[in-house]
């Protein structure tokens, strides 16, 4: 900006001076002005460069790595010898032909949406909630809540696989006493969709507490004037809801939503741990096939090939979002 | 300066001369008494120097990945004996063949030397092995008027229903705590009948499980399952869920199928147990002979890598002498190069640990099990859905077959 300026209170200035000169000089200053410009604008990005370099390279070299894998055999040997062998998308036509795989994904995606779906709706029945409480009771709720928040997620795995346990635990125990006696013994890991009926729970119970405070941080700070407006216009709690809540937070809300996509949609060890995705392989969902692919079977490349198609389907899925997180960010730029 | 001038000395013949070997031992493998005693040994004898470095369990397959790829690896490594054949498949050990003499070949099991075995060629050492033998109580089987430990299966389903009888009026009495998942006793009936896991053909491995034989297995699984008919025992969760010698620990159970360690732990919480319990071999069905048994354990390998393999093979060679193998028994282990077991025959559970170890198999020897054991186990899946009723013995091996033959093509 300064150079442009300069140069051109300079042009005026030399219009008096013989015409052989003026170019000679202007030009040189102008050259130079430019160099030292382009230098000063490009020193903060060379300055950042080494960070922005390592950065990316610890961001993106993993990601490249699985990409780059998922078009290799890449099996025990292969690793132990250093060998690389191309195969090209042979891995991809392995995953996709197998129908195991397709059962898998749509058990996973199934998974996902029942998960995000009641564990994004009960953070936010306990936000509103929280906001209706007096402190003291919303204090020991909070409280209770970063509790569980801070539990270690494989501790709250073994405790739920406890109170699940087919003969001691202590779920069976109380309903018997409640007079359900055919839940003596009952197995609730007898069939996939139990199981991941007991594991989902488990998840919800997990995430709500982050849930339930990012959107209690929302609904807090919508102004009360609000609520004493609507009141005064005679407004039912739903319509209070819907006209006065729901604009405020519902940003907030689709970001959670995505969080929780992307976090259930991988889960992997709460799943590993209860039943190590049985019976029968009827709780597998894609982290646990891929963990099955690359650990156990040592078959490294086929397991960067389920990876890749992760990330595709995920981004399928969050695609609406994605593009409106997109879009918005335009628009405010 | 020092290091040059100790060098000098040792090094007047060929400069690639042995100065030190590195072994990689695992822990709780080997009583430290002996590998104190196995090092100086070895290192007074040859004049080099061991370097001996405990592994743990934990993450081990990733490190001897590691450490097998690198250009400088340990001189001799410890492995599982179901991992001996993918590493030895992946090219990684050496091929101990023409030594094998000097390792006390004529003295392996059967099984251990199995286990160690690939196309043929041999690319180890036994070193040590533990087999699951019925740990019961004596106190209560006197009280049931059991003068003698059952020595087929059909005493052993009496000796299961004298137990339930006498202890009727206990509520939480388990006479056999047999969870339904218990899958390396499931082995040793199925072996018992004739049957196997698998089975190769043309260099191809398929599932064997709905055969006649491994059908058999499955049903006398079932019938000691249903004989014990304790509820307590979970269908769908193998003897580590819940622990049980935690179980058996509580006092509550007659007998449990398990290993040496399980009965420790069950002393451990339970301390009068100790003068109350003994073992016997896993019977079989044919009256006075033993059930054929899962031999788990470990073999001494030399990675191809080696710098110092003339070493590590002396190293190996003294590690497989009487004296070390005794003191292995003594300790409580099936010892790995030697047939003598009259050391570890002197408490009741290593008595019968002894005799039935014998009779000891491994899993198939391919570089595929792994895939099988390490993933979602077919038999788990097997066994579960046919003792709860959830498909019947046919689909069930059928299944569970289909499932092997996948995983191992």
């Amino acid at each position: 900006m300064t150079a442009v300026k300069t140069t051109e209170t300079a042009a005026p200035a030399g219009g008096t001076t013989p015409p052989a000169l003026p170019p000679a000089v202007t030009g040189g200053a102008r050259k130079r002005r430019r160099r030292g410009g382009a230098f000063d604008r490009a020193l903060p990005y060379l300055l950042l460069a080494p960070a922005l370099i390592a950065i990316l390279w610890l961001i993106g070299f993993p990601v490249v790595s699985v990409f780059v894998t998922s078009f290799r055999q890449l099996n025990l040997g292969e690793l132990v010898r250093g060998e690389i062998v191309w195969t090209g998308i042979d891995n991809y036509v392995t995953v996709l032909q197998d129908e195991r795989f397709w059962t898998v994904t749509l058990r996973t995606v199934v998974f996902t949406v029942a998960v995000v779906g009641s564990s994004v709706g009960a953070g936010l029945l306990i936000a509103l909630l929280m906001r209706a409480l007096t402190p003291w009771v919303r204090i020991a709720l909070q409280i209770a809540m970063l509790c569980a928040w801070a539990m270690p997620i494989l501790a709250s795995t073994t405790v739920y696989q406890w109170m699940f346990d087919q003969n001691y635990g202590i779920l069976n125990k109380t309903l018997v006493q409640l007079g359900f006696d055919s839940f003596a013994g009952y197995s609730w890991f007898s069939s996939g969709t139990s199981t991941l009926s007991v594991v989902g729970l488990l998840i919800v119970w997990q995430a709500i507490p982050f849930l339930a405070f990012s959107l209690y941080a929302g609904v807090v700070g919508i102004p009360r004037d609000l609520y004493e407006a609507a009141g005064i216009d005679g407004a039912s709690g739903w319509q209070t809801f819907r006209a006065v809540t729901w604009p405020e937070i519902r940003s907030l809300l689709m970001m959670v939503t995505f969080l929780s996509t992307l976090w259930d949609f991988k889960v992997f060890a709460q799943i590993w741990v209860m039943r190590e995705g049985g019976p029968s392989g009827e709780s597998t969902t894609l982290s646990v096939l891929q963990y099955l692919e690359g650990i156990a079977k040592s078959h490294f490349g086929v397991a960067a090939a389920i990876s890749v198609l992760m990330m595709l389907i995920l981004g399928l899925i969050t695609f609406q979002y994605l593009r409106r997180l997109l879009q918005t960010e335009e628009g405010k730029i | 300066m020092a290091v040059s001038g100790c060098g000098t000395s040792t090094n007047s013949g060929s400069g690639t001369e042995t100065k030190e070997i590195t072994v990689w031992l695992m822990d709780g493998s080997a009583p430290t008494t002996l590998t104190d005693a196995l090092n100086k040994e070895f290192e007074s004898a040859n004049g080099i120097k061991v370097k001996y470095e405990v592994q743990k369990w934990g993450g081990i397959q990733e490190r001897l990945t590691t450490a097998l790829a690198s250009s400088t690896p340990p001189d001799v490594i410890e492995l599982g004996n179901t991992q001996t054949a993918s590493f030895a498949d992946q090219g990684t050990l050496m091929d101990l063949t023409a030594d094998a003499k000097q390792f006390n070949e004529a003295e392996y099991l059967g099984g251990l030397k199995d286990s160690l075995t690939l196309n043929g060629k041999q690319y180890g050492v036994p070193f040590y092995a533990a087999n699951r033998t019925v740990i019961y109580r004596t106190d209560l089987f006197q009280a049931a008027g059991i003068a003698q430990p059952p020595t087929s299966r059909a005493e052993w389903i009496d000796a299961i229903n004298k137990l339930k009888a006498a202890n009727a009026s206990n509520p939480d009495f388990q006479a056999l705590y047999l969870p339904g998942q218990s899958w390396y006793f499931l082995l040793s009936l199925l072996w018992d009948e004739g049957g196997d896991v698998a089975k190769q053909d043309n260099g191809k491995w398929a599932g064997a499980l709905d055969t006649a034989q491994a059908k058999a297995g499955f049903e006398a699984y079932k019938a000691l399952y249903d004989a014990s008919a304790t509820k307590k025992a979970p269908a769908d969760t193998d003897e580590a869920k819940p622990q049980q010698m935690e179980v058996f620990g509580t006092g509550n159970v007659g007998m449990m199928v398990g290993l040496p360690w399980e009965l420790a732990g069950a002393v451990k919480a339970k301390p009068d147990l100790k003068d109350k319990t003994a073992a016997f071999p896993i019977p079989s069905k044919k009256a006075g002979s033993t059930a054929p048994v899962f031999l788990g354990g470990s073999n001494l390998a030399i990675p191809a890598a080696s710098k110092n393999s003339a070493a590590a093979k002396k190293y190996l060679a003294l590690l497989s002498s009487k004296k070390y193998q005794e003191q292995l028994a003594e300790g409580g282990a099936v010892p790995g190069t030697s047939k003598d077991t009259a050391k570890l025959a002197t408490t009741p559970l290593g008595k019968a640990m002894a005799s039935s170890s014998q009779n000891g198999k491994v899993t198939p020897v391919t570089p595929k099990w792994a895939a099988v054991e390490a993933g979602q186990n077919p038999l788990k899946d097997a066994l579960t859905a046919y003792l709860t009723g959830a498909k019947s013995l046919d689909q069930a091996t059928k299944d569970a077959s289909e499932a092997v033959t996948k995983a191992m093509g």
